[in-house]
């Protein structure tokens, strides 16, 4: 703050400074406390070869960087990772998209289709995890019940390394679907009813509406929406957790990168090399979202 | 109407049909299963999709042996507590950082961004020790702890903000509103329905939360009904109608959260958008 | 209605933030950085885990299986009436959370007064001064007697002559088989004269009708670690190195492996899904261990057709048998107070109680033959008739690493993607690996 006295603030300047200030520090001091100091304790163990219990570790400069580059496990959980984010970011976003606008319409039971797409929202992971799992099972499970009547060949949902991610992909958009509903569905509801009306004397048809007056009025909040679902499902975690061991013959092709680091830190107690790998987990969050704010300008349309 | 207007009309229906059915079928599945008898659940031939008798055993039994009414009162005061708070800050922070210039600015917006970045599991750690450090395990305040503040509340808001149009601030500055009262009193009701869709957010995630709780409050009473469910998978292991029981009883609650929101979200969102 | 409500309480809350914001800075100078942090709401429940009333103490039991809890409970009960002014707390967290959160109660200080403590954890525990080391008490005790335990298990709790827990139970694995699916078959039930052989010609036998013979897991514990042991080979050496690549040790998985190549068992390889293959009928015949025993009874079907045998034998007997021992604190508050609850639950009188209740198999001398009349569902003493070949699970410092390593390897096999002399060979080396760094 010192910095800045020296220089001439016009007074009203100088308020609007202090407002920033006092409305942003509750969450900053939080934040500062909860989070990044936490993080900076990672980055920091990420050069050690941690000794148990947060006692005697040993500093390994790049180390355990170098073990990283080296280690297969590591690059195939990075490629599941993309992966995952680009079977799951696009299609849910999508079909979010088509929903969010056809229950904009004048389409009648409005709330209960809300209601109903928005259900898989409220299911605790556990609970997602059960019934997935069972709807799942080769044997016993509805998914290959139906198939089989349908004359198809049964299939091995979790355990076929060519199906598992495909499988944790399902369950990761019928997961986020309703988020992203909700968002863009809000977003859309504040479109001035004008707008419309202004481009109806236009003539303009239904499509032409949609790209020239929605989508441009919603890109605020679907930027929103694809950078949150995109470093949501750069960490997916839980259900690959509670769905696939690590005696799973999908493991190598399912594992992901917070699994991984998971692994490592908490069951393998090596805390060093888990920090090192939630490192190159956010270095690539960081690219991806530093190359999305780039973007932002370009195709964000603010009022 | 013309002909292809209907068309679509139908073909629209008929997409938000399907799709719904997608989406609840496994959730209707858990409710089936939660009513049948173990070899019901698992008969491949017949197969069963419906239970013969609609029993509430399966509920009994979950019911007996677990505190589900500390579950649900322990689920709502942690989700009461996490939405009080991010509202607040988050609106503040929000606020600032969508209309305000001041030094440090971006930066600090950095550090929101950053946050939500970084995996929630490298907190656990340091928050439990922080809680514990506190002798604050096992209680409301625990678990409402790691959600003081929410970046994802401050940039889904601060985006609610960048959305609305320049003019009504400058038409309060006019009327002599000072930056606080803009704030509170002109754009703060504009952003209903962004501060109801973080509301349920918050709530969303709260509930979702299983790893912290099982970890900081570990006595009996003090889960949560996520946390609760984990437990319940752990100890009985493959009992699918009582693991969809259990499931059920955590799931109802959300459900009528929800459905009572939605409505003040639909209310919210009308009343906004006739005003501009 | 809710609606204002909801913006009512907003409104009011940051009105207040506000006002007090004008008001303390007069002029529009607002001064940085003396707001409060977030204030946090008050706990609505009480805090118990350090709670003292008056002379009371209360002490932290944490444990990892809620199938024992309720019979815990008992005990705990029985010991607060017996013992005035002392508390039990039973926390159970499931097993991969129990021991993040011991993990976190170490690092901080703050770990339960009296725990679980495992073979794959022993060490880390023991060797970094977390735990209290109980020679003096055990010496001047005259409830527990070590000699009275098994010495395998109370081995694991030694660390340099010091002894870290008292011996709680201990576990076998047993060979578990559908009596209707065997009768209908014509194929007489197992016992202790089975060799590989029956096992293997019985699998064959009962493998019809969509059901497999048998469910051979890639599981190390509940699977191929009891068929490498019976066979002479072994996992791991008294000089630390791998036994995968030990012939007999091979020989052993090809058995066991074959069992899946050749239909005769499902692929199966997560826990859940070897549970729900069991107790839905998939499989004829299955290995589980004794700890499953509460969950098999309570599920109708495991009641009504199954029962447990001893497993089968090649070059010797052998089932591979595990167990639990009670840890205190290096730095509990109450050190007396978590031995006197410490010193009951490995008393006699605390085991048999233990046995009676049905927890788990107590491992005091004779105690064992009170949890057989526990249970009339099943033939449980083949558990108890197998410790007296029971070999103890393969541990060193690093367990998990290295049994998670090997299971990386050995999946290949399992699927068929590679033979199973070079998987064991794969899994030799990367275990040799960890071990090494050790």
């Amino acid at each position: 703050m010192a910095g800045y006295k020296r220089i001439r603030v016009p007074r009203n300047t100088w308020n609007m400074w202090l407002w920033g200030w006092f409305l942003v520090a509750p969450t900053m001091l939080g934040l500062l406390i909860l989070n990044i100091i936490p993080i900076f304790q990672t980055l920091y163990l990420s050069l050690f070869k941690s000794g148990a219990f947060g006692r005697g570790n040993q500093y390994v400069g790049i180390g355990n960087y170098e073990r990283l580059i080296a280690d297969a496990q590591v690059w195939h959980a990075v490629a599941n990772t993309l992966l995952y984010t680009v079977l799951v970011v696009p299609l849910s976003v999508a079909l979010a998209m088509i929903i969010a606008v056809l229950l904009n319409g004048k389409v009648k039971g409005t709330s209960i289709f809300r209601t109903i797409y928005f259900i898989p929202m409220i299911a605790a992971p556990a609970a997602v995890t059960m019934v997935w799992r069972w709807l799942y099972n080769p044997q016993f499970g509805l998914i290959n019940y139906v198939l089989t009547q349908l004359g198809l060949d049964p299939v091995r949902w979790t355990t076929d390394p060519q199906v598992g991610l495909i499988s944790i992909s399902l369950i990761g958009i019928w997961s986020i679907f309703g988020y992203n509903m909700v968002l863009l569905l809000a977003s859309l509801q504040e479109i001035p009813r004008d707008f419309y009306e202004a481009s109806d004397i236009d003539g303009a048809s239904k499509m032409q509406q949609f790209f020239i007056v929605t989508v441009p009025l919603v890109t605020p909040t679907l930027f929103f929406v694809f950078v949150t679902t995109i470093i949501q499902s750069m960490q997916v975690f839980d259900v690959i957790y509670m769905m696939i061991d690590v005696t799973n013959p999908a493991y190598e092709r399912t594992v992901s990168l917070v699994y991984l680091f998971y692994n490592n830190s908490f069951r393998y107690m090596d805390k060093g090399y888990g920090s090192a790998i939630v490192v190159l987990l956010l270095v690539l969050i960081m690219i991806i979202t530093y190359f999305q704010l780039k973007a932002e300008k370009k195709w964000v349309n603010y009022m | 109407m013309g002909i292809a207007s209907k068309a679509a009309k139908a073909a629209a229906y008929l997409f938000l049909i399907t799709g719904a059915a997608l989406m609840i079928i496994p959730l209707l599945w858990m409710l089936l299963t939660s009513f049948k008898t173990v070899a019901e659940s698992t008969s491949m031939n017949p197969f069963v999709f419906f239970p013969s008798v609609w029993r509430v055993d399966n509920y009994t039994r979950v019911l007996n042996q677990n505190h589900f009414s500390a579950y649900y009162v322990n689920t709502f005061l942690m989700m009461f507590f996490r939405i009080l708070c991010s509202l607040l800050f988050s609106a503040m922070a929000a606020y600032a950082f969508a209309r305000l210039q001041f030094p440090g600015r971006n930066f600090l917006f950095g550090i929101v961004l950053f946050q939500m970045m970084v995996p929630t599991q490298i907190f656990i750690i340091p928050q439990y020790l922080m809680v514990d450090a506190l002798g604050m395990r096992n209680s409301i305040f625990a678990l409402v702890f790691p959600g003081f503040v929410s970046a994802f509340g401050t940039f889904l808001l601060r985006q609610f903000f960048l959305g609305l149009p320049r003019e009504l601030e400058e038409a309060s500055k006019l009327d002599g509103c000072n930056i606080g009262q803009t704030f509170l009193l002109v754009m703060l009701p504009l952003t209903r329905s962004g501060l109801v869709a973080l509301g349920i957010f918050t709530a969303l995630f709260a509930y979702k939360d299983m790893m912290w709780p099982l970890i900081i409050n570990t006595s009996a009473q003090s889960a949560t009904l996520a946390s609760a469910l984990a437990k319940i998978q752990s100890a009985i292991s493959v009992n699918y109608p009582e693991l969809m029981a259990a499931s059920v009883l955590a799931f109802w609650p959300m459900l009528l959260v929800y459905i009572v929101f939605q409505k003040q979200f639909v209310e919210g969102i009308a009343s906004s958008g006739g005003k501009l | 209605m809710k609606n204002r409500m909801l913006r009512s309480t907003l409104v009011m809350m940051l009105s207040l933030a506000v006002m007090t914001a004008c008001t303390t800075n007069g002029g529009n100078q607002p001064e940085n950085g003396q707001n409060d942090p977030p204030q946090p709401p008050q706990p609505t429940e009480t805090n118990t885990n350090t709670g003292e009333v008056g002379d009371e103490v209360t002490l932290r039991y944490a444990v990892w299986d809620a199938n024992q809890a309720n019979g815990l409970r008992v005990m705990a009960d029985e010991f607060e009436a017996a013992n005035a002014g002392i508390k039990i707390d039973i926390e159970v967290v499931g097993w991969s959370d129990y021991w993040t959160m011991l993990e976190a109660g170490a690092t901080g200080g703050s770990l339960p007064d009296v725990f679980w403590m495992h073979s794959n954890e022993i060490y880390r525990y023991a060797s970094n001064g977390m735990l209290m080391n109980l020679n003096t008490y055990i010496e001047s005790s005259d409830q527990v007697d070590l000699s009275k335990f098994p010495q395998g298990i109370v081995d694991i709790y030694n660390f340099q002559g010091n002894q870290y827990g008292v011996p709680k139970d201990f576990d076998t694995i047993g060979l578990w088989y559908n009596k209707t699916l065997f009768d209908e078959a014509g194929v007489g039930y197992p016992d202790e004269s089975w060799t590989w052989d029956d096992l293997y010609d019985a699998a064959k036998a009962l493998t019809k009708d969509g059901v497999y013979g048998i469910l051979a897991p890639l599981h190390n514990q509940e699977g191929y670690y009891n068929f490498v042991y019976q066979n002479g080979g072994t996992i791991i050496t008294d000089d630390k190195q791998s036994g995968y690549d030990d012939p007999k040790t091979i020989e052993a998985l090809e058995y066991y492996v074959r069992f899946v190549r050749e239909g005769l068992s499902p692929e199966v390889y997560g826990d859940a899904e070897r549970a729900e293959a069991i107790q839905n009928g998939l499989a004829a015949m299955g290995f589980f261990g004794s700890w499953n025993l509460s969950g098999f009874t309570a599920n109708n079907f495991m009641a009504e057709h199954f029962d447990v045998a001893v497993l089968p034998k090649q070059e010797r007997q052998a089932s591979i048998y595990n167990g639990l021992a009670h840890a205190i604190a290096h730095n509990t508050e109450h050190p007396e107070e978590a031995w006197t609850f410490t010193e009951y639950l490995g008393s006699k009188e605390g085991q048999e109680r233990h046995a009676e209740l049905g927890i788990a198999i107590s491992a005091y001398e004779g105690a064992a033959d009170l949890w057989v009349s526990s249970n009339d569902t099943f033939n449980v003493k083949a558990f108890v008739d197998m410790v007296a070949y029971g070999v103890i699970r393969p541990y060193s410092n690093t367990t998990i690493v290295w049994e998670d390593r090997a299971y990386e390897s050995l999946r290949a096999a399992f699927t068929g993607d590679v033979d199973v002399e070079e998987a064991a060979s794969n899994a030799a080396s990367a275990m040799n690996q960890i071990l090494a760094e050790e």
